[in-house]
């Protein structure tokens, strides 16, 4: 049966009805539109699906959406300032940290969240943070000197 | 994508209430916590059950409280928060660091600390330290309320003694006594999303800095069905001085107190050396920070 649940996604409120088999990655893409979150392993190995979820960055395959009902959301598409890029997506596109791009707002929103709560990480903490986000093109090197760049730019 | 079965889905806000339906839907009924393991295992087909009965809008099982002479751990609080209370980090650091190492950060933002305990896997990180740390946990069910050691909670991969119609609601971990440090090391060939080749935590208590051991805990993960102690690596240290020799002399015990199996993670050999140099390193690091008089 479905049930009625409330989410504030990037400061909008939606109000669903949801089967409680959908995750919260399924209810994101399909019902919402906000395709920039991915999915690609399904099971909590691979963080493309990554989002906000009050506070905290979480795996939204592994989130049921009912279990989200009533939480605070940020995908990738409520990073960004209207046309103004955040920082760290601006760090992404000049440090070529973008390949394929299938990891990268999963990167971007593990990343946004070590930078709320530690405006300057070290590379071992950028490197933990982002540990759970599988990326198969860039050898994570340009990703984490992109989050470095972001870092020491936010902080001007 | 990999879809769900289908499920109904209860969110009680009392513990009472989960508890009547869990005894109400019987075995059709599992708890979700987390998440982190149940939906890996649904979508994976694994399992299938009817009834899903989620324990996150219960307030008081996301709780840390401290009691005469212990602190209980609520079993839905998230691994993360582990790593981040002070009362945890500082008096029982063991228990923050095997935080620290468990999943990666997006899981243990989800993943729970009763979750971790009731799934029983082989490798968990938390129940070797929970072990040597001597917590208990408390089950609930409709009818009754019962404490079991860590110890006697877990039968083998998957299994422990916990009912159909039982909840694991807190964690109990009692004070230690000054002059006490303790150390965990997961092996794995990761830093993140690393299942444990081998894992070691130990625990020595001292009667004054330089004094004799005169508690200790050594329990070993990944080598056995279940996190087992390394019974005759602790009777040894027990009542002596703590010396790079009586740890090496433990270290050698250690070794045939487990059962390792050979599998994609790591050969009996070379499980059984790793569990040598890991308990030596343990309780020399357990050592130094016991000298300190620091409480683990």
């Amino acid at each position: 049966m479905k049930q009625i649940i409330i989410l504030t996604v990037n400061n909008k409120v939606y109000e669903i009805a949801v089967a409680p088999n959908r995750t919260l990655t399924q209810v994101l893409r399909e019902d919402l539109n906000l395709t920039g979150t991915k999915e690609g392993c399904g099971i909590g190995d691979c963080g493309a699906c990554a989002v906000i979820m009050d506070g905290r960055p979480v795996n939204s395959c592994l989130v049921l959406a009912v279990q989200a009902n009533g939480s605070d959301i940020t995908t990738i598409e409520g990073i960004a300032e209207r046309e103004k890029l955040h920082p760290v997506q601006q760090a992404f596109v000049e440090h070529g940290a973008i390949q394929c791009g299938f990891c990268t707002s999963g990167m971007i929103i593990s990343a946004k969240s070590l930078l709320d709560k530690k405006p300057k990480p070290s590379e071992l903490e950028i490197r933990e943070a982002i540990s759970g986000n599988l990326c198969r093109c860039t050898g994570y090197q340009k990703i984490v000197e992109a989050i470095m760049d972001a870092s020491q730019k936010m902080k001007k | 994508m990999l879809l769900l079965p289908k499920f109904d889905y209860y969110e009680p806000k009392e513990l009472t209430e989960a508890c009547r339906l869990l005894s109400e839907t019987g075995s059709k009924a599992k708890i979700i916590a987390g998440g982190t393991d149940i939906l890996v295992n649904m979508k994976k087909g694994l399992i299938s059950p009817k009834v899903l009965v989620s324990l996150g809008r219960i307030s008081r099982l996301s709780e840390v409280e401290r009691m005469n002479k212990s602190i209980t751990i609520g079993s839905h609080l998230i691994i993360a928060k582990l790593a981040e209370f002070d009362l945890i980090r500082k008096r029982f650091s063991i228990l923050a660091s095997a935080a620290k190492v468990l999943g990666s950060p997006l899981v243990r933002n989800r993943a729970t600390i009763g979750g971790n305990i009731v799934t029983a896997r082989p490798a968990a990180d938390l129940p070797p330290v929970l072990m040597a740390l001597g917590a208990k946990v408390k089950l609930k069910s409709r009818r009754s309320e019962r404490e079991v050691a860590l110890d006697d909670f877990f039968i083998g991969p998957g299994a422990t003694v916990i009912k159909p119609d039982e909840i694991l609601t807190r964690v109990i971990i009692p004070e230690t006594p000054s002059y006490t440090g303790g150390h965990y090391i997961k092996l794995g060939h990761r830093k993140a999303l690393e299942i444990a080749i081998v894992a070691v935590a130990s625990k020595i208590t001292l009667n004054k800095p330089d004094g004799v051991i005169k508690d200790a805990k050594i329990v070993l993960s990944a080598v056995a069905p279940k996190a087992v102690h390394a019974k005759s690596a602790e009777e040894v240290l027990i009542g002596e001085k703590p010396s790079a020799k009586l740890f090496e002399e433990a270290a050698s015990l250690a070794m045939n107190d487990c059962k390792p199996i050979t599998d994609i993670r790591g050969g009996v050999d070379y499980r059984q050396a790793m569990v040598e140099i890991l308990t030596r390193r343990t309780l020399s690091f357990a050592w130094k920070e016991a000298k300190k008089g620091k409480k683990q």
